[in-house]
């Protein structure tokens, strides 16, 4: 077996993991008032997110467009059209699905960094503990927006911006990256934290003496001891990632062709939306951001809670 | 003991600047287009001009101070590397010349965006520090009332928003539907004026759309921490203490326990200090802005490297500067810290 189908199984067995022993934790935060509303309102946009052609057809482009430049909202156009003339619902409702998969992959990426390096900084301990922390307060004190602004540049140009890999579009794929590696080191911290506790165990000595090695004890007993961290973790990352996004679409470092909510407003801001008093071209990608970006910090609240009622609310 | 701490922070910062310094060099080695790759291109220069060139602009030396080779096993020491070049000049301020400015030194054209983003973050810190701290102080202190359900919310709603988000809105709605201020810029193009006061009221005019933005971006997270942290506050002995005293409610807020929970807010008003900054570009882009955020946005729309890593350079050492700053502060009004 090459390491690299055990790190993939490893993987599949972390996610698997995660899914299966965070019932408990997600049943309790939904018992909850904030919990529950984050959730819903998640629901509603994952709904979207999966089949938005089910909801207002295949994504308009300029040649495919349905409407008149710049239609205030009317029976044709609940949400008006923008200076293409394309739908503004068919817009915003793709950009669910454009908006938060960016965001689950940058959190994938971020979280699978924190935890793997959290954990091993904690186990291990000694000098590599002292390196990796070094490496996550460097990164904890970048301001790593900057830092993402320079790195997307810096790679598209390197791997040209008309690249694909599986299917996704490099612009894409580099917000993705760009995000991973420049918001991991938070997660880094507060799993290596717990891990420190965890490693004085009974059961870990147990599990030594037995004969385990450092690789099976920190898989088979401290990872599943941070699973319900690395979730709480995951989700409040995710509003993070949601959030940065949209900024550096806004920005322009987005792709015009995968028109995510902060790509639409990036439109809605060169077209000259907010003097022509165009609102409707602002509105709906806007209350989406910040609907997705309120739920989750609300459903992770709410975890975080339930999980260290002690560091409530320190974020 | 106190002297060690300090010498210890003051080691850290510097290595993390370093570190900084460090990553902009290999960075500004990834980049395509360096000034040979350009001179390549034209095919009348002779090879003894293109050296000639590559000498003169450093290009010629080895990367790095110290050569390892493996095969065949090499180990050197290099004088003239460019490393130590661009080490050196960051050093001396010189961190090279704008693309997109016609060769302008990147520090000229910083300089003059500098001061339009310190005034608009200044001012914006300032009301978002003083109200956030009052909402979150209140709220927390009536945890569960009716004014905490409805500051936290806020709070957090605005806490959710990206700050063009909140500035589109009111160009919308307080520039082009009311005509209450300009849309964009910091003074009116073309303008003159009688006298200074008729030029600052301008600036104001300007100032109060993306002032309100930042302001309000801001106000959701110092208020939901501060709340937190008065929360956290309330159950310490100290408070009760004070209650059995016979202080007022008034007094024991402000006197006991808002002090305290001031604590936690002075390290992250500094560590915010990069992310409002970073933040606020977003702002100036809406507003069209002068400052340092519409200046990396037109230097990424034109791949103004020189110019996006002096911004970088910048940011980031005022960053770190602000959290050495807040350990000092911190080990200073709370000695637990120094042991």
């Amino acid at each position: 077996m090459t390491i690299g189908t055990q790190i993939l199984g490893d993987l599949l067995h972390g996610f698997v993991h995660i899914f299966a022993s965070s019932g408990p934790v997600l049943r309790q935060a939904a018992r909850r008032a904030d919990g529950r509303l984050g959730l819903a309102i998640l629901l509603f946009f994952a709904m979207l997110a999966i089949a938005p052609q089910l909801f207002v057809g295949p994504l308009q482009t300029a040649t495919t467009a349905t409407g008149h430049s710049l239609e205030a909202p009317s029976g044709a156009h609940l949400f008006g059209t923008d200076e293409l003339g394309r739908d503004l619902l068919n817009l915003t409702i793709h950009g669910a699905r454009i908006s938060m998969s960016i965001g689950l992959l940058a959190t994938a990426i971020t979280i699978i960094f924190g935890a793997v390096i959290g954990i091993v900084a904690g186990f291990i301990g000694g000098m590599t503990d002292n390196v990796l922390m070094r490496l996550t307060d460097f990164f904890l004190v970048l301001p790593t927006f900057v830092l993402a602004i320079i790195l997307a540049p810096v790679i598209l140009d390197v791997i040209g911006t008309g690249a694909e890999f599986f299917g996704i579009r490099a612009t894409l794929l580099v917000i993705v990256v760009v995000i991973g590696v420049t918001s991991w080191a938070t997660t880094a911290r507060i799993i290596r934290s717990q891990t420190l506790s965890i490693r004085e165990r009974m059961f870990v000595d147990r599990a030594r003496v037995i004969g385990a090695g450092p690789g099976h004890i920190m898989r088979r007993h401290i990872f599943p001891n941070v699973v319900n961290l690395i979730v709480a973790q995951a989700v409040i990352t995710f509003a993070l990632a949601v959030f940065t996004e949209t900024t550096l679409a806004f920005i322009g470092l987005g792709d015009p062709f995968a028109p995510s909510w902060g790509q639409i407003l990036n439109a809605a801001q060169s077209a000259g939306a907010p003097g022509l008093e165009a609102w409707w071209y602002i509105a709906p990608p806007a209350v989406c951001v910040v609907m997705v970006v309120l739920a989750f910090t609300l459903f992770g609240n709410a975890l975080d809670d339930i999980l260290n009622p002690k560091m409530r609310g320190r974020r | 003991m106190a002297s060690r701490y300090l010498g210890r922070k003051l080691v850290q910062a510097l290595a993390t600047i370093f570190a900084i310094v460090l990553m902009n060099f290999v960075l500004f080695r990834l980049m395509p287009g360096s000034p040979e790759r350009v001179l390549l291109r034209n095919p009348y220069l002779t090879p003894e001009k293109v050296a000639e060139v590559k000498h003169k602009w450093g290009l010629d030396a080895d990367l790095f101070p110290i050569t390892i080779g493996i095969d065949p096993p090499t180990f050197r020491i290099n004088e003239r590397n460019q490393l130590t070049a661009f080490v050196g000049s960051t050093l001396t301020g010189d961190l090279g010349y704008s693309l997109k400015f016609r060769g302008t030194p990147v520090t000229d054209v910083i300089g003059q965006r500098f001061w339009p983003t310190i005034l608009l973050i200044g001012f914006a810190e300032a009301i978002a520090i003083t109200v956030g701290l009052a909402v979150g102080a209140y709220a927390g202190w009536k945890r569960g009332s009716r004014a905490d359900r409805f500051g936290s919310g806020i709070s957090l709603v605005l806490y959710s928003m990206p700050y063009f988000v909140i500035g589109m809105p009111l160009i919308l709605i307080f520039a082009a539907r009311l005509g209450w201020f300009p849309t964009s810029g910091m003074l009116t193009i073309g303008a003159t004026y009688g006298s200074i006061f008729e030029q600052l009221f301008d600036f104001g005019r300007h100032l109060v759309l993306p002032l309100t933005t930042v302001s309000l971006g801001l106000i959701g997270g110092y208020s939901i921490i501060m709340r937190s942290s008065i929360i956290e506050t309330r159950a310490e002995d100290y408070i009760a203490t004070a209650r059995a005293k016979g202080l007022t409610d008034r007094q024991v807020l402000g006197r006991h326990a808002f002090p305290n929970a001031m604590l936690p807010m002075v390290t992250l008003i500094a560590i915010n200090l990069g992310y409002v900054v970073a933040g606020a570009i977003t702002a100036e882009v809406v507003f069209n802005w002068p400052g340092l955020g519409t200046l990396t946005v037109d230097a990424l729309s034109s791949r103004d490297y020189p110019v996006l890593q002096g911004v970088f350079l910048l940011l980031s050492i005022t960053v770190v500067i602000a959290n050495l700053v807040a350990d000092l502060v911190y080990a200073f009004l709370d000695p637990r810290v120094r042991s």
